[in-house]
């Protein structure tokens, strides 16, 4: 079994479609810089590739999200995930999922998959070391039954580490 | 005596504009004058709004005044552009006649002609008003505290849709920082706009409840549906084009018939819920069977208060920072893409704000 699973999912409403098809039509005509869409006949899975940014740690690598829409989006986030292999990352754990607040808690409707890429794309900029997170066998462990990211309680604290 | 005749310039801009106007210096003139469209007093109709700083040095008024737009609500990067340059020109123009009070008429001629929103609703991506088929046009409503404008079917699907979360989890004693805000001040604090994040209130959309009238936002959902039904049940084409026009009607008594009809046909910014109750059901079945839904997924651990709490994470701020305080607002493809790597905290904060794991018993 993969961390990608998610075969309860629930078609997507109305609003969440003619969403989705807004942002189609807005990415093919717009894409944001280092991704890439990878046409599929399944509106509600997409699959992006993303090229690290020139003079970063992951300049001339690429790797793959899986974007699942849930069908209520956007009331609810989007379920985002690297596809294996993930990149090495503070904030990115082997089983791909990803710690970014925005995907969790601080999602809004406001946002779209294109500005998701870009925060990604941004976190993955930004990071100095390739590492995985401290407690990352623990977290995949956890997660070894197909769990979602999105059922893991991302707990925020202000302590320091 | 050319000084006094340009402190006298000032004192005419304090007496026009009053609390509007904050005068930083007499001699030689700096001034903030906060400017607002001539349609302001009819708050419903209100889109933009911004502050300029004129500031002359002692030559004035041979050396025109340097001016900026130092905040604004509603307006676009174009548009903010747009009132710079215009201000600019008309400052040119002018060169060495005292202009202080016609720079600001400027700016709130200007303010006038830009005062319609812009561009999409930022939840369903469609254009908040459509220039065609304006019969088509949903109604929107803005919130008051930072103009950003949605479709009021989009916003209030929104709204209730935070309501059915914040009671669920409240059920579910799984409260997130979200419902924990909202419960303290339940009466009083209806969500965060999903564009800048900023709390609204119920005063900020009080002016779309005044204008429709029938149903309340602040009636409870199941009233709301009882409500709905009938005539609402669906979205009635015929009803909601006399609701635009008895609003227009009674916009341009009160404005001196200053509103043109055909920008405000689509203007209407009424809360008249055009949601089938089924739909805003089957948000309720979901929201309360959310937990029954997911879990399944997780058979590793079948109750969520025992999922596995997190590490560290990486924290991103609001999705648009409003452009208070500076000039520039963000482009339209900006506002879109909320949530863009300006807002990368991590690296520049020194004390990293922390996801730690625990385990719950
Ligand atoms: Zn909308
Ligand atoms: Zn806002």
């Amino acid at each position: 079994m993969t961390s990608s699973s998610a075969p309860s999912r629930k078609a997507l409403s109305k609003i969440a479609q003619n969403r989705l098809q807004k942002e189609l039509v807005e990415w093919q005509v717009n894409p944001p810089v280092g991704f890439k869409h990878k046409v599929t006949d399944n509106i509600q899975r997409w699959v992006i590739e993303v090229n690290g940014a020139p003079g970063t740690l992951y300049a001339n690598e690429t790797y793959q999200l899986q974007v699942d829409f849930p069908e209520h989006y956007p009331m609810e986030a989007p379920q985002v995930i690297f596809l294996p292999p993930a990149p090495l990352h503070p904030h990115i754990y082997s089983n791909g999922h990803i710690c970014l607040d925005i995907l969790y808690d601080s999602w809004s409707p406001a946002m779209t998959v294109s500005s998701i890429c870009i925060s990604i794309l941004s976190m993955l900029s930004s990071s100095t070391t390739k590492q995985r997170p401290a407690d990352n066998d623990r977290y995949v462990k956890n997660c070894k039954n197909g769990r979602s990211p999105k059922e893991t309680r991302w707990w925020f604290h202000d302590d320091k580490v | 005596m050319a000084d006094e005749e340009v402190i006298m310039e000032v004192q005419a801009v304090r007496a026009v504009y009053g609390d509007d106007c904050t005068v930083l210096n007499t001699y030689p003139p700096h001034l903030h004058v906060h400017i607002k469209p001539r349609t302001a007093n009819v708050s419903s109709q209100q889109f933009v709004e911004a502050a300029i700083e004129i500031r002359a040095n002692p030559q004035y008024p041979s050396d025109p005044p340097d001016i900026n737009v130092i905040w604004s609500k509603g307006l676009d990067e174009e548009r903010l552009k747009h009132l710079s340059a215009s201000l600019h020109d008309k400052a040119c123009e002018l060169t060495s006649c005292l202009m202080l009070v016609a720079l600001c008429e400027e700016a709130v001629e200007r303010l006038s002609v830009m005062n319609h929103p812009h561009g999409n609703c930022p939840l369903c991506l469609y254009p908040l008003v459509t220039q065609v088929e304006q019969n088509e046009s949903l109604p929107f409503m803005k919130l008051m505290s930072c103009f950003h404008c949605f479709h009021s079917e989009c916003i209030i699907r929104w709204w209730k849709w935070l309501q059915l979360q914040n009671d669920s989890n409240g059920e579910n004693s799984t409260g997130t920082v979200q419902s924990s805000a909202s419960k303290t001040n339940q009466h009083d604090i209806m969500g965060n706009c999903p564009v800048c994040r900023k709390v609204f209130h119920d005063k900020d959309i009080e002016h779309a409840i005044k204008l429709a009238g029938s149903c309340s936002m602040q009636k409870d959902l199941a009233e709301e549906e009882a409500c709905e039904s009938a005539s609402l049940l669906q979205w009635d084409l015929e009803t909601s084009r006399q609701q635009k026009f008895e609003t227009i009607l009674q916009l341009q008594k009160e404005s001196g018939g200053l509103i043109e009809a055909r920008k405000d046909g689509v203007l209407f910014s009424g809360i008249v819920l055009p949601e089938l109750v089924t739909d805003s059901r089957t948000i309720e079945q979901q929201g309360k069977d959310q937990a029954a839904v997911e879990d399944p997924e997780s058979s590793g651990s079948s109750n969520r208060a025992h999922k596995t709490k997190q590490h560290q994470r990486f924290r991103q701020g609001p999705t648009e920072r409003e452009p208070h305080g500076s000039s520039g607002g963000p482009p339209p493809s900006q506002r879109r893409n909320a949530g863009t790597g300006k807002y990368y905290r991590k690296t520049s904060r020194p004390r990293t704000q922390q996801w730690i794991k625990k385990e719950k018993p």
